[in-house]
């Protein structure tokens, strides 16, 4: 873990630098450039209020909301992993020529997506004020979830970007399971929806703490449970830990691979 | 060979700092038949039980040690292990077996360009490279004009790097290695490029080097561009130091090796 700070620290610039020419590269030429960034969420949430609350008729209160508090963080998640999964196959022609630290392009894929995520949070405020839904004081909670969220990530970056230079299908699996995952997490639906006997698969999924703070605090204006406030950072951590020690074992063998 | 012996070549009066390091190196490559690029290749392979590895000896128990402010020719036919050599010093592989031990900062010139982005301009493509060589944005801040002098490039500088010519991106990229000013300069036969007027440049800049003590690596595998620009060399054949010496010497060694045909041990 320390090692992976060091790295942090010494590259800080290089990976700062490679997040925005990421994102630079992702909206270059596009007529409306980094607005994409706060479109995109707007769209999405609105096509799934107008089938989800008018459609099939779900009765919750400001469901754009309710939706929109728990779907940015999953989309920077869900986004962020795709990146990762390439992050090390898609520079092997730099790796193969240059000696560079190989958790830099992991953190510029994931540091990217954040910068993404930061902006979109824009839309979500901009709903809250046009709506009239009170801003709750819980907000000032969210940095618990948002460091949970991101430790995950990284994890689970650190995870597919190793396994993805061995077994290229990683990529492909990656898209499979995510979508799957989108479904069995609670963000297009509550918990409180479903029979208690499913609960126990729900508590098996680590993202559905850090979803739950997000949720809690920005819809609900409540604070989660101590117990389910440390789960969501025992699971970021504990997979940060994980996903890091298994990429740094076979951190040298990636260039004979890619 | 003796460090004694090595610092009993270089010019008096300076001290003899070891810059590169081989002791005793094997570089063992896994070269595979059929690459297992999916899992289901990986699964079928599991039934049938067999692999399709074999080991590739790149280098040979090579041992060899350079000095400060010397300028090292490697030479040897395709294949005889040259840019494993350089890899090795520049960190991007580790030895099977054996140390390699680097002292100070290496920059590569090997295929330059490498990792040039072609959505980004030239100038961004400054920072990103430099970087990724080691230098620190203030640095590259203070280096962009010379940087950009250097390349001759004018106001396409600031157009997308994929609408450069070949000779325009390897123009930036070694404007770009040399303003990094390393203790090692490793070159893989890149003189090859740009026309006639910028190769001297590029010849002034790696002699501007040399004279201000630096190590020069330098390989290739005409054994006239070596002479141009080295005092020693070494001489690879299918992975085995065959000789390590003035250029002069190692001049007739390789004419002999060039006649003994490739795989014939």
């Amino acid at each position: 873990m320390g090692q992976l700070f060091a790295e942090i620290r010494q590259y800080r610039e290089l990976i700062w630098t490679l997040a925005l020419k990421d994102l630079r590269v992702r909206y270059k030429r596009s007529a409306l450039g980094f607005l994409w960034a706060l479109l995109n969420p707007l769209m999405t949430m609105l096509i799934l209020t107008v089938v989800f609350s008018t459609v099939m008729r779900i009765a919750i209160d400001h469901y754009a909301i309710f939706l929109l508090s728990v779907l940015l963080p999953w989309t920077f998640f869900s986004q962020a992993l795709s990146y990762s999964a390439e992050a090390i196959v898609s520079n092997g022609e730099l790796l193969k020529k240059v000696y560079i630290g190989k958790s830099v392009f992991l953190l510029a894929a994931i540091c990217a997506n954040l910068i993404n995520f930061a902006l979109s949070l824009l839309p979500l405020i901009f709903l809250v004020l046009v709506l009239r839904f009170p801003f709750h004081w819980t907000w000032v909670y969210l940095p618990v979830p948002m460091l949970g969220l991101i430790a995950f990530t990284l994890g689970c970056g650190f995870l597919v970007a190793a396994a993805n230079v061995f077994f290229r299908d990683v990529a492909h699996i990656v898209q499979v399971v995510l979508s799957a995952w989108f479904y069995a997490s609670p963000i297009i639906y509550s918990l409180d929806f479903l029979p208690r006997k499913y609960y126990l698969f729900f508590r098996l999924n680590p993202l559905v703490y850090i979803l739950n703070g997000f949720r809690l605090s920005i819809y609900y204006g409540q604070l989660p449970t101590p117990q389910s406030a440390a789960m969501s950072l025992a699971c970021g951590f504990g997979f940060l830990l994980l996903g890091y020690e298994i990429f740094r074992r076979y951190q040298n063998s990636f260039v004979y691979y890619v | 060979m003796l460090i004694s012996g090595i610092c009993a070549n270089l010019r008096p009066k300076r001290s003899c700092l070891i810059r590169i390091q081989f002791e005793d190196v094997v570089q063992q490559f896994r070269v595979i038949r059929e690459r297992p690029d999916t899992l289901r290749e990986v699964f079928a392979r599991l039934f049938r039980g067999r692999s399709h590895y074999h080991a590739f000896l790149a280098l040979k128990n090579v041992s060899f040690s350079i000095a400060e402010g010397e300028s090292v020719g490697i030479v040897g036919r395709n294949g005889s292990g040259k840019s494993t050599t350089l890899k090795l010093i520049a960190g991007v592989y580790r030895p099977t077996s054996g140390a390699v031990r680097v002292n100070g900062r290496v920059a590569a010139l090997i295929e330059l360009g490498a990792g040039f982005h072609g959505d980004l301009t030239g100038r961004e493509n400054i920072v990103i490279n430099g970087l990724v060589l080691g230098l620190s944005r203030q640095q590259i801040r203070e280096r962009e004009d010379r940087i950009i002098e250097f390349s001759e490039l004018g106001d396409f500088i600031d157009s997308p790097v994929k609408q450069y010519s070949s000779g325009m991106y390897m123009r930036l990229g070694f404007a770009i290695a040399a303003e990094v000013d390393p203790d090692i300069l490793l070159m893989d036969e890149i003189l090859a490029v740009g026309d006639a007027a910028f190769q001297q440049k590029c010849m002034a800049r790696i002699e501007d080097f040399r004279s201000r003590g630096k190590t020069i690596i330098f390989v290739s595998h005409s054994m006239g561009s070596v002479q141009q620009l080295c005092t020693r060399a070494l001489l690879l054949h299918q992975g085995v130091l065959v000789a390590d010496g003035s250029t002069s010497e190692i001049y007739e060694k390789y004419e002999e090796v060039s006649q003994h045909p490739i795989g014939a041990d």
